[in-house]
């Protein structure tokens, strides 16, 4: 019984199915209202399932000098290590599923997983756009990835704990963005990096080097490596919510606080132009590092003194 | 006028050696024939002097009864225009030394000369194809009068697209092609980027991916359906291509266009050259990632599509133009309407110009990238907007005012950074200029007719016809022999001119910067473009312009 119902929460709710169409919604939120800033009609609310029945059903096209099981496998990676993430997150303002000592960090490396399958995979298919795609797309990983952790660790160590519940429930009774500011926007940024929103689009920059990374890939494995970037998208942003908007219990505070995220994401999207690879890095490690580490230090400063 | 004629003394002092026979065919042109081995001394005398810059050249096979080819030099300085004429044997090798080192971006014109007409450029750093296509047989030049379609059968073997080893070619270099089939490129053109990280090295490009023999075709066809073929050189600027081409007919036939169908001509080029630069500015934004922008230029942009459409029934090939004038006419109620979308616009237009000049990411793309100076801006003989930029003035409808422009003068806008937010700015603040312009000729629109009566015949003659397009100086050369159709139409589109300055300015930037430096010149491929080889399952095959007509009607039945 207990095996049943662990599947039960693992493949459909809720994690599993519901996460994906969860994942979907936010995905169609996020183009909506990115259109509508952009004075477009925008699509319809079930544009992303259509894309994707639409994509699994497409053939699969393998290049020829990309080596074949990688090229299979790297997407199942990176859409395993989404999935497996919301485990650890109060997904929906629920318990989350699993949940142990430091698996903040568990669920920061399997997020992370993603974009180095991207990268993988651009490299392993070695288009030229893909490569210069994939190299990008690692570049600007070793830019957001260290100032992204540190941000997430600053209400872990408010909250003194390294595991993901016990911050949330801590969160529910301090709302952190107030008094950690550059560590809710380093964290917010550092999530649109995470996900190459604009500006940090510039490894896929349609214009330069068409789709990056994934140029090649087409039907089911663009399919996945797109679902993993929606299921990335809703963990992240509950994660910056649980962490930095007074936490999430329930589902109407959820709601509520992902799409207030969502709402500022679009918004940054809509008014800012792409940045080149050398100014991300640029921007991250002379801007985005050296503040959320100063925040870092005067937490631990003051808690030493308060403690 | 004065001026005119103190222009051509002088560049008839500057050739005073090197001149065989001297004529002034028009009064605003010196037309100077000139030995072969003269050539290139008569072309540094020129350049050495500063007398103007180097519009065109073209290449012109005078039949089998004569016995020669030529290639004209077309230098212009203000209205004076002076022509360098070499003549050739037509039989075996027509040589000409290659004046590239001189004047950069002669290079593209002499490859243009060695490809449709079989000239021999002596001297040439390269001398590989950029408009034929690569099966194309060798010795065969479609210009040639004696050309027959025949002969173009496609040759196996001779592709050069064929995909070079992915990733790496030539060595150990890394080459990012751009095109011709690229999402950065509406249109087909091809660069080659030798790229070290993401740093470009080298910087290749071809052209003529949709070449259709615009050229060859006019010699086939009356003076009245030329016009309708030269409108469809380019769907973005059609109405200056009809406007270059009926103005250098109605010069050869010494008619002149009455003044309020010339004021309608400015009128409606005005109107063009706003939905041309608010596409561009589109099209910038969106290479740089801003596509908000965008979307935005490119809305505001229907305002003045509809305006067209209004007036011309039209909303991409106006077609308000006809030979000795123009056929629409502007209405109490069009030209109300165009006031209204005027004041729209230009609220817009100020805006956007905020949002360019203060957007600090947009900066940190167009501040400083791709700068060329003055000096450089006048050897790579820039044009148009792109020139501008640089504090370059090169304005046909400044310096050479034509038709309406004499009634109506425009000021020309210039910046002097020359990097791509003074391209951004001065395009717009030409928009600026343009809705004075426009609005000027809506109150003041001279009564009388449209048109004047045309001959159905046009007497022999030569002339060059030159007006400005939103991307710079578009150039025309008509001749005539009297009969019904032209003999040679020789057209050299502003993006020919600007290529130099993406080649030379993309070694030493970023990856990123080459879409925006491409689209800071604005280039319009389907203008240098103008035989049509059609890949099918059939294979390929060249067709000839009645087979194509068929295959269209087919097609599209």
């Amino acid at each position: 019984m207990s095996t049943l119902s662990s599947l039960f929460s693992l493949l459909i709710f809720p994690t599993g199915l519901t996460l994906i169409f969860t994942g979907m919604f936010f995905e169609w939120i996020d183009r909506k209202l990115v259109a509508r800033f952009q004075n477009r009609v925008g699509p319809r609310w079930f544009q992303p399932f259509a894309d994707m029945v639409k994509l699994f059903a497409k053939e699969q096209i393998v290049p020829g000098l990309a080596g074949p099981f990688l090229f299979f496998v790297l997407p199942v990676v990176a859409i395993a290590g989404a999935l497996t993430s919301a485990l650890y997150v109060p997904f929906l303002g629920m318990k989350p599923v699993h949940s142990f000592a430091g698996d903040l960090i568990v669920t920061i490396y399997l997020l992370s997983l993603l974009t180095m399958c991207i990268g993988l995979a651009g490299w392993n298919t070695s288009s030229r756009f893909s490569l210069v795609g994939s190299t990008r797309a690692l570049t600007q990983m070793f830019a957001y990835e260290a100032p992204f952790l540190l941000a997430l660790l600053g209400p872990a160590l408010v909250a003194g704990s390294w595991q993901i519940s016990e911050i949330n429930l801590y969160a529910q009774s301090h709302w952190i963005v107030f008094t950690q500011p550059v560590g809710f926007i380093v964290a917010l940024i550092g999530l649109m990096g995470k996900l190459e929103l604009p500006p940090f689009d510039s490894p896929e920059a349609e214009t330069e080097i068409v789709a990056g990374a994934l140029t090649e890939y087409s039907g089911r494995g663009l399919a996945i490596f797109k679902l993993g970037k929606s299921i990335e998208l809703i963990v992240g942003i509950t994660l910056v919510s649980a962490f930095y908007l007074g936490g999430v219990s329930g589902i109407l505070p959820f709601l509520v606080k992902t799409l207030v995220v969502l709402l500022m994401m679009t918004l940054l999207q809509t008014l800012l132009t792409r940045l080149r690879i050398d100014q991300t890095v640029g921007l991250w490690w002379r801007f985005g590092a050296i503040l959320v580490l100063a925040q870092i230090l005067l937490i631990i400063i003051l808690r030493g003194y308060v403690l | 006028m004065k001026n005119i004629e103190q222009n051509l003394q002088n560049a008839e002092g500057l050739l005073a050696g090197l001149n065989r026979e001297a004529v002034h065919p028009e009064p605003n042109r010196l037309d100077i024939v000139v030995a072969v081995d003269d050539l290139r001394p008569a072309v540094k005398a020129l350049q050495d002097a500063h007398w103007g810059y180097l519009s065109a050249i073209t290449g012109m096979d005078l039949g089998a009864e004569s016995g020669q080819i030529e290639a004209l030099y077309h230098f212009c300085y203000g209205a004076a225009v002076t022509t360098l004429r070499v003549r050739q044997s037509r039989d075996g090798q027509s040589v000409l030394p290659t004046i590239e080192d001189i004047i950069p971006p002669a290079s593209f014109f002499e490859r243009e000369l060695q490809e449709m007409l079989g000239f021999h450029i002596t001297g040439a750093k390269t001398s590989d194809r950029l408009f034929i296509s690569d099966d194309w047989p060798e010795e065969v030049y479609p210009l040639r009068k004696d050309f027959n379609i025949s002969q173009a059968a496609p040759v196996e073997g001779r592709h050069a697209d064929e995909l070079p080893e992915e990733g790496v070619i030539r060595g150990s270099t890394f080459v990012v092609p751009i095109g011709p089939q690229h999402p950065a490129l509406k249109e087909p053109g091809h660069f080659e980027f030798t790229v070290d990280g993401e740093i470009i090295t080298a910087a290749r490009m071809r052209l003529g991916y949709a070449h259709r023999g615009i050229e060859k075709a006019a010699e086939s066809r009356n003076w009245i359906q030329n016009l309708y073929l030269f409108e469809r050189v380019c769907g973005i600027c059609s109405h200056t291509h009809a406007m270059a081409y009926s103005m250098g007919v109605e010069q050869l036939a010494h008619v002149e266009a009455p003044p309020r169908a010339n004021a309608i001509r400015e009128l409606v080029a005005g109107l063009e050259r706003i939905h041309s630069h608010l596409l561009w500015l589109g099209v910038a934004a969106h290479e740089a990632g801003f596509d908000t922008l965008f979307m935005y230029s490119w809305r505001d942009r229907e305002t003045v599509m509809n305006l067209l459409e209004q007036i011309t029934g039209n909303r991409v090939n106006y077609s308000a133009n006809v030979l000795g004038g123009v056929k629409c006419e502007i209405t109490l109620e069009q030209a109300k309407a165009i006031k209204e979308g005027l004041i729209f616009l230009e609220q817009r237009i100020r805006h956007y110009l905020e949002v360019v000049t203060t957007d600090a990411m947009f900066l940190n793309r167009t501040r400083n990238v791709g700068t060329i100076s003055f000096e450089e801006a006048e050897r790579f003989g820039l044009l148009g907007p792109t020139a501008r930029a640089s504090g370059l003035v090169r304005d046909v409808r400044v310096e050479a005012p034509y038709g309406a422009y004499v009634q109506f003068p425009i000021s020309a806008v210039t910046e002097t950074n020359g990097d791509l937010e003074a391209r951004c700015v001065v395009r717009l603040n030409e928009l600026l200029v343009s809705c004075f312009a426009i609005r000027t000729i809506v109150d003041n629109l001279p009564a009388g007719p449209l048109t004047v009566k045309m001959p159905r015949k046009i007497p022999a003659g030569e002339t060059v016809s030159r007006v400005e397009a939103p991307r710079g100086e578009l150039f025309y050369f008509i001749k005539s022999e009297g009969g019904e159709r032209p003999a040679r139409v020789h057209v050299r589109t502003p993006s020919l001119c600007n290529w130099v300055s993406v080649l030379e300015k993309a070694v030493g930037r970023q990856l990123a910067d080459a879409p925006m430096l491409i689209a800071g010149m604005d280039p319009c491929f389907s203008c240098n473009d103008r035989l049509v080889t059609i890949t099918g399952t059939a294979g390929r095959r060249t067709w000839s312009w009645s087979q194509l007509r068929e295959y269209g009607i087919e097609h599209y039945k």
